[in-house]
């Protein structure tokens, strides 16, 4: 036992060492002050590696599934919570129809009783099921049908490009006697697939006897959620607008990560969720996917980068003497030990930092990790357990999503927002996974920071003997190979 | 007595491979099934196809009075089936104590059943805070069949719960089965056909992915020849293998 303790310590031993030694030739040859600042870079690449690196690395552990949308998602987390954080309009003028539709889906349990006693022959189900979607999709294309959605869109890149007073800018949302008719056919639509998905006829579904109030409540909240934020489409942005800018800055990270786990459980219950088993298909379908994303972004915003201002509590001029100090000024940089520092970068050394100990936390002590922890092992056991795996591969699915879209939105005050912005981490985030180890988050966290280090001492190393700074970009590479030559499954990995 | 679960002519494919070519099989309420049949004659298969786990593509499945196949494996589960699958497959990585947690099908379920699993298996009770992959072979034989208690369950499918154990664990194991067959039906795949014997009041042969015999298991042990014939063990008219 003891034996087998020391060998599953080996990788971590051979990182810290190789850390160690590596420090000390720094401190030693750089200088304290280059090492530092070195370093510090290195922390902020690896946390912002990490940040993709999770999702992929759980998707993929649990479900096979290689995730090439990942960087694209990071992207759509960043411009979902620029917009929000620049001008909500666009947001606020879409979430109504959003959450009309949700709210229609949301009866497909209730649909199931009645339905389910109906007698349709086989041949005539399918037609109706069809049927049912096909004009669900039409409701929900008259619903979105002459809704100035570029319009609305712009509100954002006009209040970026002109430093001019946002709240001028905002495009004035249709009125409400125009506006209303949209979500009511959106909840058709939706209601209309709900009908489909409950499979009508369909004899052989159990109906769990569960709370028979709970969809009922479900419904009821959707729906009023849905009639406020018909009502608050204007009202609300100018809020938003309003409010403490830093304030505004969580909310908008909050919005990233949710938007981004939403699009994520949308992705996996109605396109991946039929190709399990075909992984190239996956591969297809998610790279499909990524352009699908930016092509969509660049409709609406233009193949344009936009700097995205940092939130006031990173951006007060001067130098904070100590993290103490940054508290009561929230200024622009912070010194550490005689290094001059973004703050912003610490905050997302921070960030990142957080969601490893969110990971651990959830994948230690909830249920639901520990269904992800057995499923990695033995997925068909889990389900003959009683364990409905499909819902926890959507859940885990959203998680890595909004993990990687936490990441964009976090990043997006210090790198430009742009359309392809998440290739660069995509790539890393696979070279981080396949280094740390497919399914394990810790190795991912050990391989973002390797990565990161990497990344920044090589660029260092580049720019003191002039060398191309290609070599930083190769050493991650060349990183990835040791690894897989001395240890095939990475360094945390278990799977073959 | 009315079957708690019936198997009614099904044939259930593996990719290409045709396994099951029509197994019926009727498991009555309160007993001890056992399934015999040579290695790779469909024992495990009929097992998984009970659960969905390889869905069958012609045939019914009855449990309970209800058409169960086609349905997905945990809606199948979820009506009070255990599953003990062979090679000890329990969560490595997960501690006792989580291999247990995770069968929980309503919140304290493990707190109503724990007394009655340790008192059969006392050993998990010292070991619960260890990985699964820190337990011995039979320890984690134990867990597979503890973890199948922890729900209510009305039948329990046990694959193979000798396999590679010691005699003196053997006898534990039988001990806890036979106890387990007072409170839910067993269906048992079992290849030792001393314990299978001495445990189950009804055998089905599968052979060649058919059921080719039935009936009581003291029928079955006064019939040596067609003991050797489907199972290639020879056997004295009075029980016991050679």
């Amino acid at each position: 036992m003891i034996e087998k303790n020391w060998k599953r310590a080996i990788p971590g031993l051979i990182v810290a060492s190789v850390i160690l030694v590596l420090s000390l030739i720094g401190m030693k040859y750089m200088g304290q002050e280059s090492f530092v600042r070195t370093a510090l870079s290195g922390l902020t690449l690896g946390a912002l590696y990490f940040m993709v690196a999770a999702g992929l690395t759980i998707i993929f552990g649990l479900m096979d599934v290689l995730n090439f949308a990942h960087g694209a998602m990071f992207m759509t987390g960043a411009y979902l919570g620029w917009q929000f954080y620049a001008n909500p309009t666009f947001l606020f003028g879409l979430f109504p129809l959003i959450l009309a539709f949700v709210t229609g889906l949301s009866t497909t349990s209730l649909w199931l009783p009645v339905v389910i006693k109906w007698n349709i022959s086989e041949a005539w189900q399918v037609r109706l099921r069809n049927l049912l979607i096909i004009a669900g999709l039409i409701f929900v294309v008259l619903g979105f049908l002459k809704l100035d959605i570029l319009g609305l869109a712009k509100t954002a890149m006009v209040a970026t490009m002109t430093a001019a007073n946002p709240l001028a800018e905002a495009t004035p949302q249709e009125p409400l006697l125009a506006f209303w008719y949209r979500p009511v056919l959106l909840f058709l639509g939706g209601l209309l697939i709900a009908l489909a998905s409950a499979r009508p006829g369909d004899k052989t579904q159990i109906i769990h006897s569960t709370n028979k109030w709970l969809p009922w409540t479900k419904l009821g909240f959707l729906f009023v959620l849905t009639i406020i934020f018909t009502l608050v489409r204007e009202s609300g942005a100018i809020a938003v607008l309003n409010m403490n800018k830093d304030l505004r800055f969580v909310l908008a990270l909050i919005v990233g990560a949710g938007g981004g786990a939403a699009l994520g459980a949308v992705v996996e219950s109605s396109l991946i969720r039929r190709l399990y088993g075909s992984p190239f298909y996956i591969v297809l379908l998610t790279l499909g996917l990524s352009y699908v994303l930016r092509e969509t972004v660049q409709l609406l915003w233009e193949p344009l980068a936009y700097a995205m201002e940092r939130p006031p509590a990173f951006a007060q001029p001067g130098k904070a003497e100590n993290l103490l100090a940054w508290f009561n000024g929230n200024n622009m940089t912070i010194d550490i030990v005689g290094v001059t520092f973004p703050s912003y970068r610490l905050f997302i050394i921070f960030l990142g930092v957080i969601m490893l100990i969110g990971l651990m936390i959830l994948m230690r002590y909830s249920r639901l990790g520990m269904i992800i922890r057995a499923g990695v092992q033995d997925r068909s056991m889990v389900e003959a357990l009683g364990i409905n795996v499909r819902r926890v591969f959507t859940i885990v699915f959203a998680i890595g999503v909004g993990l990687a879209a936490l990441g964009g939105i976090g990043a997006a005050p210090f790198i430009p927002v742009q359309p392809n912005m998440g290739d660069a981490y995509q790539i890393q985030g696979f070279i981080t996974v396949v280094i740390g180890g497919m399914g394990s988050y810790g190795g991912a966290a050990v391989g973002a920071l390797l990565l990161g280090m990497a990344r920044a001492f090589g660029d260092f190393l580049a720019l003191k003997f002039s060398l191309s700074p290609a070599i930083a970009e190769a050493s991650t590479v060349i990183i990835m190979v040791i690894v897989l030559l001395v240890r095939p499954s990475g360094l945390f990995g278990k799977k073959e | 007595m009315e079957p708690i679960l019936t198997l009614d002519s099904i044939h259930t494919y593996i990719g290409q491979f045709h396994i099951l070519e029509g197994v019926s099989i009727s498991v009555p309420q309160g007993s001890i099934t056992v399934l015999l049949g040579r290695n790779g004659a469909g024992k495990t298969t009929t097992l998984k196809s009970i659960l969905g786990l390889t869905p069958p593509r012609h045939g019914k499945i009855i449990f309970d009075g209800m058409e169960v196949q086609g349905k997905r494996a945990y809606d199948i589960a979820n009506l009070g089936i255990g599953y003990v699958p062979e090679h000890r497959a329990i969560f490595r990585n997960l501690s006792v104590l989580e291999n247990l947690k995770i069968a929980e099908r309503k919140r304290g379920d493990l707190d109503r059943k724990s007394d009655f699993i340790f008192d059969l298996f006392p050993d998990l009770k010292r070991l619960y805070k260890l990985p699964g992959n820190h337990l011995s072979g039979g320890q984690q034989q134990m867990l597979a069949v503890a973890r199948a208690l922890v729900a209510d369950n009305k039948l329990l499918l046990i694959d193979e719960p000798s396999e590679g154990l010691a005699p003196i664990l053997i006898e534990q194991m039988m001990a806890a089965i036979k106890e387990l067959s007072k409170t839910s039906t067993i269906l048992l795949v079992e290849q030792n056909f001393i314990m299978a014997s001495q445990l189950s009041d009804h055998f089905y042969i599968i052979d060649d992915g058919q059921t080719v015999k039935n009936g009581l298991m003291t029928d079955l042990e006064n019939d040596p020849e067609l003991v050797n014939r489907y199972l290639g063990v020879k056997i004295d008219a009075v029980g016991g293998a050679n």
